[in-house]
């Protein structure tokens, strides 16, 4: 019995033992530079305005096209699905310049991409090879494909094309400017001028009372879901009765959140497909 | 290291310390199959040799006799019957798991010179030890003085799941003062296996020690286990076997600073005691009394996932370039198609590029769960990647207790009495966080449902909110209690030519669940015990064998029992809740078979035929469904199965020392009818599960109990044909053997979630033909061949139902060889040495099993996936050119 333990204590030692991995500038991204930035998300907008201004439509990107941007909104709170906005302030066109301030969405196939591209995270995009386009309007990058509903449209790019075609630029900031959301007043919201793709998508406030807050209610119960397992909540503007839909995913923590009743601001991604649209990142862009 | 040091240490006290408080206990075994496994899977990490179910070489019977060695390689089963079937008795003792119903041959693993004096016995044998499965029996003496006298010391080499054994062993035989010892110590080992990035670290004891006290008794104390950790191989897609250039590509591994590192490690260890007790009353009456103990802890470890994080598994379908579009539509896997279409082509070729890149892309990433689990918890979160371990483990008290009486020259009997009462012990402990600090005990499925501050969402109310640590027992936490009594008696005759066998038993089983946590999705029936479900059985075989001359045997061998279901499958979610399963009854068998054994001149041989039917049988499967992504349970009761067909052993001696043998069946083993079906997600409540269990008529609206259409199903996992042509040799302690095997007729391991019949496309009548036969003018072939279910458009009852096609394997040759020479020493010592080969022509290609994944190829808007779920099933090959060199010094 002595020697069977001694064997047992000597060899039988445990072979499922490993050191922690050194994580420190862990990259799904390019490590290498993608280039210099020759490009940007307003001329890419400015450049391909017929194919901006379609509800879908898509092409192929054949150049080395380098733009860049912040990430202002992810999937931080689950509420936004394999979508990435890129938003860049071009501190060298004045203020109220259309081309100043441009966002777009970078579509990734993956879910929970906020580790990887956290919100104030400075990116390089080369477009070469990826599709720009519109999916129900929203302006995107990204590659086809085909819905559960058999239509084509613009979906994500492949994560593992990040390797090749993102880059990541400094370190996220989350206090920058293109983290602050654009508020968006009654006025401007009524305006039809105003519906069209160099105003989305972007990273904006709107303050309103949801419609159907009761005290009660929460933005996203699955008995209201539709088709795209998602439920809209009217916010209507008191100034001018303005209506802003906000639509939420069922699946997350905002969905099961009470919508809070009376005047709030609500922060999120703007996007315009009948009506006004926006989707809030997390519970925080409730306030 | 610390952690297996101290479990190795902890399991030695223990079991001495047993010893010291109850000197007449031992043990039942199991080999302690995660619930989460599907059948395909319940053995994969067992040596192939080791697997063979049913009866260890039955040498009165030259069938039985053989195949378990020959169509190992194959994971053969005897005429397709799960293990649960067969039973082991070791002293006296039978070991198989109550809850599983299983023997776990890694119980005695790596102490093959203690366990060699075995006996193979069938179901209808006559023996003194107790009862045989309708598979058979083997029966193992291990009692010290049947050892022989002197030293083995065994050294062993191969290329399979180890690369390195080493067994000593020493027994003293039957001393003067009565006293005889024998012990093992061995080791098995290997830093990597065949199988890409597994490992075997395994270490095995045996002692026995026995007194005679005098001429009438003797008592036998054995006491041994086998602390074994070791890393699994996975299954997986032909896509992903074809992108890795391999058919041993192990999805379960991958590299974590350089090093790799599998998800999917076991630590099982099942120290045992047996205390016999040998009564010869006179010489006609023998007692025989076993007692035993055993205490096992066995765990496996998963990787576990929020339901926000991405699938870390490698060959998850979405990281499939067959993901892009479907490859398996002729209308689209075409030129035209891909011509308009380039960006499909694009997609898949940037997958395929990326899986071929590197070795690092086709694995776990290990350091990617790390960075995301970090970059997490630094945002405010929790860690969204850990590794859990399952526990299973068990405490079990046996004891069998057999009379034997000879009571004159033609009629004997013997009548027995054995006891089991068994404790499972099932939960799950945290491995490791990750490089994670916070994780909190909720159900991350529940909380995507009900939401995060739901009731639901807790794993355990009684303890909400729980933060969980490494080692912390988190997400279920439950006992099965199992206790059984059987009496028996077995009585054979042998009269003239005649020879007729009797056995019947009778046996009562309670199982009962007792839940230590109150889980959120069953707060009223998940914490404490769920009462005792009993079931009565009983049955009993009669064997007629008539020998006309002693060239010729007949037998007609007859059977008929009803068991209790296994514990294993009697509770409908049994990590969330304590009910148990609807319609939960006895599993019927019965059996019949004929053989013809007959010796002629040069040429012998056996053909047996046989026909066993199962009736109402319970089978749970409970899997990770991609398709609902939540932990599933899915169990069929009154399942009807049929297994038949013929086996034949022919010998012809060429020479005296020459011989060539023609082995093998052809069997079929099917499910015969449709069963009922209960379906249950771990992460939902008692109302929504309700609604998971209902199946709509599309005519009448009305809802019909739920089934699994499953007719025409094969039993899979095994060869249904298996033929072996073989040759033997020996000369001057010489001896040479080469079979060529043939296999065929595997049959994957079918989805009964893909056919449940809510699942199942449905169609509707459209009238008549002219001669009276239903309509259905929008199926086709290709369409029922995916599984169907036809309604008549007047009333809605179902005309027929399809299931989807199970497939079959191709099937294949195999040649093993081996070579073996007998050396005799001086004073009593020999050396033998012994080398086999299988697989001697590197046939990569044969499948020893598989199973269909558990999601269908359609949206809920009837769009087909691109993804095909069912052209996508993942299997197993069995092993490339493989060897064993064995060296045995006896001195």
């Amino acid at each position: 019995m002595a020697l069977a333990a001694g064997l047992m204590l000597s060899l039988n030692s445990c072979m499922d033992d490993y050191d922690e991995p050194n994580t420190d500038g862990y990259l799904i991204t390019s490590p290498e530079s993608l280039g210099e930035v020759n490009y940007s998300i307003a001329e890419l907008k400015n450049d391909n305005a017929s194919l901006f201004s379609q509800t879908n439509a898509f092409e192929q990107v054949k150049e080395d096209k380098i733009i860049e941007g912040v990430v202002a909104a992810n999937d931080c709170g689950g509420n936004l699905y394999q979508t990435l906005l890129i938003r860049h302030i071009d501190e060298s066109k004045p203020e109220g310049d259309a081309d100043r301030d441009q966002a777009i969405v970078l579509g990734v196939k993956h879910t929970w991409l906020t580790p990887y591209f956290q919100l104030g995270q400075r990116v390089k995009v080369n477009l070469k090879g990826l599709y720009i386009g519109c999916y129900s309007k929203l302006p995107k990058i990204g590659q086809p494909y085909y819905t559960s509903s058999g239509n084509l449209r613009l979906g994500p790019v492949l994560l593992q094309l990040c390797a090749t075609n993102v880059e990541l630029v400094g370190q996220p900031n989350p206090d920058c400017a293109e983290c602050q959301p654009i508020a968006l007043s009654p006025e401007w919201l009524r305006a039809t001028a105003n519906r069209n793709y160099l105003n989305y998508p972007q990273l904006v406030s709107v303050t309103g009372t949801i419609q159907e807050a009761d005290g009660e209610a929460i933005f996203a119960p699955e008995s209201l879901q539709d088709a795209g397992y998602g439920v809209d909540r009217t916010l209507v503007n008191s100034v001018n009765n303005t209506k802003v839909t906000i639509r939420t995913s069922t699946q997350n923590d905002i969905a099961f959140t009470v919508m809070p009743e009376g005047e709030h601001t609500y922060t999120g991604l703007l996007s315009y497909y009948s009506n006004w649209q926006i989707q809030l990142r997390s519970v925080s862009d409730i306030q | 290291m610390k952690k297996g040091v101290k479990l190795t240490a902890a399991a030695l006290l223990m079991a001495s310390g047993a010893w010291a408080q109850a000197p007449a206990d031992t043990l039942q075994l199991s080999d302690n199959t995660d619930f989460t496994f599907t059948e395909s899977q319940l053995d994969e990490d067992n040596d192939a040799a080791q697997t063979v179910s049913t009866i260890v070489g039955a040498k009165s019977d030259p069938y039985n006799s053989e195949v378990g060695y020959l169509f190992s390689p194959m994971r053969f089963k005897v005429r397709a019957y799960d293990n649960q079937y067969s039973n082991y008795y070791m002293n006296g003792l039978q070991l198989n798991d109550l809850e599983l119903g299983r023997f776990g041959y890694s119980m005695v693993g790596g102490m093959n010179d203690a366990t060699r004096n075995q006996e193979g016995l069938s179901a209808y044998d006559y023996n003194r030890t107790g009862l045989a499965g309708v598979g058979g029996a083997t029966s193992v003496n291990t009692r010290a003085s049947q050892f022989a006298q002197g030293s083995k010391l065994t050294l062993s080499g191969c290329n399979r799941n180890y690369v390195a054994r080493g067994m000593f062993t020493h027994a003293t035989g039957l001393l003067p003062s009565g006293w005889a010892f024998a012990g093992l110590v061995g080791y098995r080992w290997a830093n990597e296996g065949v199988i890409e990035g597994t490992f075997y670290n395994s270490l095995s004891y045996f002692l026995s020690a026995e007194k005679r006290i005098n001429e009438h008794h003797s008592l036998s104390l054995v006491t041994f286990g086998s602390p074994t950790e070791r890393a699994q191989q996975g299954a997986s897609t032909e896509e992903a076997y074809w992108l890795a250039n391999s058919h041993y590509y192990n999805p379960n591994w991958g590299y974590q600073n350089g090093e790799k590192r599998n998800a999917r490690v076991v630590n099982d260890f099942e120290p045992t005691a047996i205390l016999t007790w040998d009564w010869k009353i006179d010489d006609t009456k023998k007692l025989t009394t076993a007692a035993g103990f055993k205490y096992s802890m066995y765990s496996s470890t998963a990787l576990g996932w929020s339901g926000d994080a991405y699938d870390p598994r490698p060959d998850y379908y979405k990281n499939m370039p067959s993901s892009i579009f479907d490859v398996w539509d002729p209308a689209k896997n075409n030129p035209d198609y891909l011509a308009q279409n380039p960006f499909l082509l694009e997609q898949y070729y940037d997958l395929v590029d990326y899986w071929r890149a590197s070795e690092a892309n086709q694995q776990i990433n290990w350091d990617r769960m790390y960075f995301v689990n970090r970059q997490n918890e630094a945002a405010g979160g929790e860690t969204l990647y850990y590794q859990e371990r399952r526990h299973n483990d068990q405490m079990v008290f046996a004891l069998n207790s057999a009379f034997s009486h000879d009571l004159n020259r033609w009629g004997k009997y013997t009548v027995g009495l054995s006891l089991n009462s068994t404790k499972g012990m099932h939960y799950k402990t945290m491995a490791d966080l990750l490089g994670g600090t916070t994780y909190t005990d909720i159900d991350k499925f529940a909380a995507n449902d009900y939401g995060i501050n739901s009731i639901e969402a807790q794993n355990d109310l009684r303890n909400p909110n729980r933060q969980i640590g490494v080692d912390d027992k988190f997400g279920y936490n439950y006992n099965i209690f199992v206790n059984k009594a059987r009496a028996y008696g077995l009585y054979e005759v042998n009269r003239g030519k005649m020879n007729y066998r009797l056995s019947a038993f009778a046996e009562g089983t309670t199982m009962e669940r007792e839940g230590l946590m109150q889980n959120g999705r069953a707060p009223e029936n998940s914490y404490g015990k769920s009462g005792q479900a009993k079931f009565l059985g009983g049955g009993g075989r009669l064997g007629l064998t008539y020998r006309p001359s002693g060239a010729h045997i007949l037998s007609l061998n007859l059977g008929a029992e009803s068991n209790a279901p296994l514990a294993r499958n009697s509770f409908v979610a049994p990590r969330m809740q304590n009910n148990f399963v609807d319609n939960l009854t006895n599993e019927d068998i019965y059996t019949a078979e004929a053989s013809y054994q007959f010796r002629l001149g040069d040429f012998s041989g056996k053909v047996t035929g046989y026909y066993t039917r199962f009736n109402n049988g319970v089978e749970q499967t409970a899997f990770y469904n991609d398709q609902e992504e939540r932990f599933t349970y899915l169990t069929m009761t009154n399942v009807n199965r049929e297994h038949y067909g013929v086996e034949a052993a022919l010998k012809y001696n060429l020479t005296s020392n020459f011989s060539v043998n023609l082995t093998g069946t052809y069997a079929e083993a099917q499910y015969v009818n449709n069963p009922l079906a209960q379906v249950a997600y771990e992460g939902m409540n008692a109302s929504t599960l309700k609604t998971l269990n209902t199946w709509k008529n599309p005519v009448t609206g009305q809802q019909m109990p739920l089934c699994v259409v499953a007719d025409g199903m094969r039993v899979n996992g095994t060869p249904l044909t298996a033929i072996s042509l073989g040759l033997n040799y020996n000369v001057n302690g010489w001896f040479f053997e080469a079979n060529l095997n043939y296999y065929d007729r595997v049959y994957v391991d079918f989805s009964e979630y893909r056919r449940l019949g809510n699942v199942l496309p449905y169609y509707v009548s459209e009238g008549f033909d002219d001669k009276g036969n239903y309509l259905f003018q929008n199926v086709n072939a290709d369409d029922l061949a995916k599984g169907a279910v036809l309604y008549d458009a007047q009333d809605g009852h179902i005309v027929s139902a399809y299931s989807a096609e199970q497939e079959k394997f191709d099937g294949g040759f195999m040649l093993d060889l081996s070579i073996g020479r007998y050396i005799r020493l001086a004073k009593g010592k020999s050396i033998s040495i012994n080398l086999s080969v299988q697989n001697v022509t590197n046939n990569r290609n044969l499948r020893t099993g598989g199973y269909e994944q558990n999601r269908d190829d359609f949206y809920n808007t009837g769009v087909a996936k691109a993804y095909t779920f069912s052209k996508n099933s993942k299997y197993y090959y069995a092993n490339a050119f493989n060897a064993f060199l064995n060296v045995g010094f006896k001195f």
